[in-house]
C-alpha cells in the first residue's frame, strides 16, 4: 500500500502536541494545590497596590519560595511524579509562574474596570 | 534497547558512596541489583534516572551516550522507594501516564471502587501496587524499580512478578529490594553492590564469598 507523504511528520507532531498537553494538564494538578494562596495573594497584591509590574515581581518572588521551600522538605520527593512524566523542576515551576501571571494579570484587569 | 552506565563517581561529602561501577541492562531480560544497607542502591537508580547529578558518569544507550538527565528523554520510568503520587484522582493519575484504568481492575479487581478516590487515601500496600503498575505499565522504554516489594502481601508479590515477566519483553528493567529472594527470583542477571563497585554475579554462590549472605543461605 502507498504510504501518504508527510504522514509520519504528521504522526510525530500529533504525538508532540499530546505529550505537551499531558505536560501541561499534570502542571495544572501541581498548580492545584496552590490556586487558593495564589487567589489569597491576588487580593492582597489589589488592596496594597494593584499594579501590574508589582504583581509580577510579587508572584516571581514567591514562586523562587515555593521552589526553595518544595526542595528543602519532604515534597521533594513529589517532583519524582513529575520527573516521570518528563518535566523537570525548573520547567514545572516556570510553566507555573506564567500559569499564574496570566491568571493574576487577567484578575487585575477586571477588577481595574470595576474599582 | 541496551543501557549501560559507566564511570561513575559519587561522593556525598567526603564519603565516596560510587567509584567503579559498570551495569549492563538490555530488554528481555530483568536486571537485580543486590547490596548492603546504605551500599549506593538507591543512589545508583537516582543517577541513571538523571535526579542525582554525581561527579562524573556516563550513560550509553545502545552505545551512543546520553548528556541530559534520561528522564528528559522520556524513555525512563521510576519507582522510587517513597510514595511519589501527588494527592490526585486515581482516575486523573491514570489517566496522565496513559494507563487504562479498566485494564488495571481487571487484575486488580478490589480497587474497583477507588476511581473517584484520592492517592493519599489509600493504604501504603494500595499506594505501592497503584504505583508499580503505573511504572510497569506506562509508555516507556526504561524501567527502574526501588524496593517494589516492600508493604506488599505476598499474593501481591506474586502478580507484581508476573507483570514484571510480561513487561520485560519490550522494556528494559533493572530492580533492587532487600528481599533477595524476591530478586534472585524474578531477575536475569544480578549485579552486586560493594565498597561502591559493581560486579557481576555469575553464580548464586558468589554471594556468600563476597559477604552479602551468609554461608549457607542459599540452601
Amino acid at each position: 500500500m502507498k504510504k501518504l507523504p508527510y504522514l509520519d511528520e504528521i504522526f510525530i507532531y500529533i504525538h508532540r502536541l499530546l505529550e505537551y498537553m499531558q505536560q501541561l494538564m499534570s502542571i495544572m494538578a501541581f498548580y492545584r494545590s496552590y490556586v487558593l494562596w495564589s487567589f489569597f495573594i491576588n487580593i492582597i497584591i489589589t488592596i496594597v497596590n494593584p499594579n501590574i509590574f508589582a504583581a509580577i515581581v510579587t508572584k516571581l518572588l514567591l514562586t523562587f519560595f515555593l521552589w526553595y521551600l518544595v526542595n528543602e522538605t519532604s515534597a521533594k520527593r513529589k517532583l519524582i511524579f513529575y520527573k516521570n512524566l518528563g518535566i523537570s523542576t525548573f520547567k514545572l515551576f516556570s510553566v507555573l509562574f506564567f500559569v499564574d501571571i496570566l491568571i493574576t494579570i487577567t484578575f487585575l484587569l477586571l477588577i481595574k474596570e470595576f474599582i | 534497547m541496551i543501557l549501560e552506565i559507566d564511570n561513575v563517581e559519587l561522593n556525598y561529602n567526603s564519603k565516596r558512596i560510587l567509584s567503579g561501577i559498570y551495569l549492563k541492562a538490555e530488554t528481555g531480560i530483568v536486571t537485580g541489583i543486590l547490596g548492603s544497607n546504605g551500599c549506593g542502591k538507591t543512589s545508583l537508580l537516582n543517577t541513571i534516572f538523571g535526579d542525582l547529578q554525581p561527579k562524573y558518569k556516563l550513560v550509553r544507550i545502545d552505545s551512543k551516550p546520553i548528556l541530559k538527565p534520561l528522564y528528559k528523554t522520556k524513555l525512563v520510568k521510576y519507582l522510587p522507594q517513597h510514595t511519589f503520587l501527588p494527592k490526585l484522582n486515581l482516575s486523573t493519575v491514570f489517566k496522565l501516564f496513559y494507563v487504562s484504568w479498566q485494564e488495571f481492575i481487571l487484575q486488580f479487581p478490589s480497587f474497583s471502587k477507588y476511581e473517584k478516590t484520592k492517592t493519599h487515601r489509600l493504604s501504603g500496600g494500595e499506594q505501592r501496587i497503584v504505583e508499580i503498575y503505573l511504572i510497569l505499565k506506562s509508555d516507556s522504554k526504561i524501567v527502574l524499580l526501588d524496593e517494589p516489594f516492600s508493604h506488599l502481601a505476598p499474593l501481591q508479590v506474586e502478580k507484581i512478578k508476573q507483570l514484571i515477566n510480561a513487561e520485560k519483553k519490550c522494556k528494559v528493567i533493572i530492580i533492587t529490594d532487600q528481599m533477595y529472594t524476591q530478586i534472585i527470583e524474578t531477575s536475569d542477571e544480578i549485579y552486586l553492590l560493594k565498597n561502591g563497585c559493581s560486579k557481576k554475579i555469575d553464580k548464586l554462590n558468589e554471594l556468600e564469598d563476597y559477604k552479602y549472605l551468609s554461608e549457607g543461605s542459599l540452601n
